[in-house]
């Protein structure tokens, strides 16, 4: 029997092809929709997580500012780093850079570029690769050596033409430089100064010939675990401000950042673009929803005369009711299918493009196949439920 | 034939509520006895209530007030889905004014489907459809929709459809009205033949030709049952 009446609502179906698209239609919209909507925000959270994928939970960033507005000077400087790793009980890596905006030439091409003036641990801090030529040594830094590495940006700016860049002379701040090596491209860019336009050179001459005292600085600290965190910032903190003279009472003249709460307001961010794609999403959801009910209503006087015979030859409401609910699940099913299929096709068509970052969601393809298709069964069926109720006659008269 | 009374009504009342609740009352106390086997003509006045009669006949709307007995059930009073489904499926077969076919299914599914309702298995069900439609004159048409049909044709497979399960009451609204009255009289043989089986055949008509194979006439005017008792034979 009720493979019979499985039989009898594909006949239905096939025989009402324009009706039964239309009823489709809805749901497909409704479905690929909201899974592209959800792919949107996937693709941003998925941007977020990228971006702080080479950042671990126990890192913490020190930055020579003082207050909120940065007013005052500041006593932090690169070696502070070192005086954190031979002091500190908890730290494993510190590593001190001095950052600043300087003139930079290799003539006849010339432009302002991200001067870094560091040690060779933040080669290793900063995950940066060399695609030629080697990074300077200590005793470079000792010896404040004119030598500096490029960054991929930098060589693309200053070495058009290719040729011999390792060997290549420059000048940083109108001083001498001789390129020793240059860095794969990076893409992304984290922290202060994109870092593909960066010019790496030892501290020591950062500080004494091309940025002097006008460079920003900043030491990426690396402690032994998670959980010594609060202890190592705490530690960090006292020994910082007995290296700078700060008398109690007196501000920190630096700021603190763990890459805890810098991840975490970018997850605000990101949880908060979701939620303005959940709203979104949801208003999808109710105007094919609104659309699928129409579609389905249209249909009612029909069905409902349909129903009235059934039920005038002796059909049970019983059999009726299976036989419609049956007919509206087949159809939603099918165009939830066809939906989810668009939708992902969609999100394929434009995943690599830079216009918008897009990633598959389950949880988009679970809630907009799941309430379309609940939907197209509601609004396919209630009718049906309804007209069941009426009297033979009542239903007939319903053209 | 024996004289077992099949149908009676007593002082049945039926009234329709429009939207705006005034009530428009149609049967007005109606009392009849209808005795199985016999072959039973309604008429009077157009809107005097005779769709409406037949319908509480085939359990298809409920009377407002009065007692309908069917085989000395009082069937009135019920309002069961599967106990009045069960009656429309097996007791009665109802052939409308308007057919009343399901467009999109063919002849013979629209035929076979109260044995469907039934319970009745796939192929004994078609096999039967297919002997019924044959007998009609219907074979080379099993195959065709509705809408490909003559209004004959489909009246033939509304015929065959209210004779799916063997009902023992044929209530038949106008049978006659979508037909040329040789198809007309075509079907009051069929009717007759019926009849000549033991069945109850209760049908609607205007046309006295058609009334003319009756047993007896019911003439309803004002809502109610005036000389149910005339015999034609006499007046001709
Ligand atoms: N659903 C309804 N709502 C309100 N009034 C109705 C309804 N159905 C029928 N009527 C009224 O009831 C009266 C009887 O209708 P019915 O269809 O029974 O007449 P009839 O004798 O079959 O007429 P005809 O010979 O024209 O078919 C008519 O006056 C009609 O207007
Ligand atoms: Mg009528």
């Amino acid at each position: 029997m009720i493979w019979e009446i499985i039989k009898m609502s594909f006949e239905s179906l096939l025989a009402k092809k324009t009706r039964s698209f239309l009823s489709m239609l809805g749901i497909i919209i409704g479905v690929s929709t909201v899974i592209a909507v959800f792919a949107i925000g996937q693709g941003a959270q998925n941007a977020v997580d990228e971006q702080f994928e080479g950042l671990s939970a126990n890192s913490i960033i020190v930055m020579g500012i003082k207050g909120k507005q940065n007013i005052g000077s500041t006593k932090l400087k690169t070696a502070d780093a070192e005086v954190l790793l031979e002091e500190a009980g908890h730290i494993t890596v510190a590593v001190g850079s001095i950052q600043g905006n300087s003139t930079v030439a290799h003539s006849p091409e010339s432009g302002s570029f991200t001067i870094v003036g560091t040690t060779p641990g933040f080669f290793d801090v900063s995950n940066l690769e060399l695609v030629s030529g080697r990074i300077f040594t200590e005793e470079e830094i000792n010896n404040k050596a004119k030598v500096a590495v490029l960054g991929n940006g930098a060589v693309e700016a200053l070495f058009p033409n290719g040729g011999e860049i390792v060997g290549a002379t420059i000048t940083i701040a109108g001083k001498k430089a001789e390129v020793i090596g240059y860095l794969e491209e990076l893409g992304t860019s984290m922290g202060p100064g994109k870092q593909d336009d960066s010019i790496i050179v030892p501290n020591t001459t950062a500080e004494t010939s091309y940025l002097g005292t006008g460079g920003f600085v900043m030491l990426n600290i690396q402690v032994d675990s998670v959980d010594n965190m609060e202890l190592a910032t705490a530690e960090l903190i006292s020994i910082l401000r007995e290296e700078h003279g700060l008398k109690s009472g007196q501000e920190d003249d630096f700021k603190i950042m763990d890459a805890g709460s810098m991840v975490g307001a970018a997850q605000d961010a990101a949880s908060l673009m979701s939620l303005l794609l959940t709203a979104i999403a949801a208003i999808t959801l109710l105007v094919s929803g609104i659309g699928i009910m129409n579609v389905m209503f249209v249909t009612v006087a029909e069905r409902t005369k349909e129903i009235g015979i059934s039920k005038a030859i002796g059909g049970k409401r019983g059999d009726i009711l299976s036989q419609f609910l049956l007919e509206s699940v087949v159809l939603s099913m099918i165009g939830g299918i066809i939906g989810v299929i668009i939708g992902n096709s969609v999100i394929f068509a434009f995943r690599n493009t830079e216009l918008i970052t897009l990633a598959p969601s389950l949880i988009g393809i679970v809630i907009g196949f799941g309430f379309s298709v609940l939907v197209g069964v509601f609004f396919g069926f209630y009718p049906a439920l309804k007209a069941s109720r009426l009297d033979p006659v009542d239903a007939l008269r319903s053209e | 034939m024996d004289n077992k009374t099949e149908i009676k009504f007593k002082q049945v009342y039926k009234s329709y509520f429009l939207a705006n609740g005034d009530e428009i009352p149609v049967l007005k106390g109606i009392d009849l006895e209808i005795k199985k086997g016999e072959f039973v003509a309604i008429m009077g006045e157009s809107g005097g209530g005779k769709t409406t009669l037949l319908n509480i006949i085939g359990c298809l709307h409920p009377l407002s007030k009065g007692k309908y007995y069917l085989e000395n059930e009082n069937i009135g009073v019920v309002r069961d889905d599967f106990t009045l489904a069960y009656i429309r499926n097996k007791k009665m077969g109802f052939i409308f004014q308007q057919f009343n076919l399901f467009t999109r299914l063919t002849a013979i599914k629209n035929v076979a489907l109260p044995a469907l309702y039934a319970g009745v298995p796939g192929n004994e069900r078609e096999d039967k459809a297919r002997e019924l439609l044959k007998s009609l004159g219907m074979a080379d048409r099993l195959e065709y929709k509705p809408t490909e049909l003559s209004g004959g044709q489909q009246q033939r497979v509304a015929v065959c459809r209210a004779l799916m399960n063997d009902p023992e009451i044929i209530l038949a609204d106008e049978p006659t009205g979508a037909l040329d009255s040789k198809s007309g009289l075509e079907l009051m043989e069929i009717f007759k033949k019926f009849k000549n089986q033991g069945r109850t055949v209760v049908m609607v008509t205007h046309t006295a030709e058609a009334a003319r194979y009756a047993d007896r006439i019911i003439y309803l005017r004002d809502g109610q049952v005036t000389d149910h008792d005339y015999k034609l034979e006499s007046k001709y």
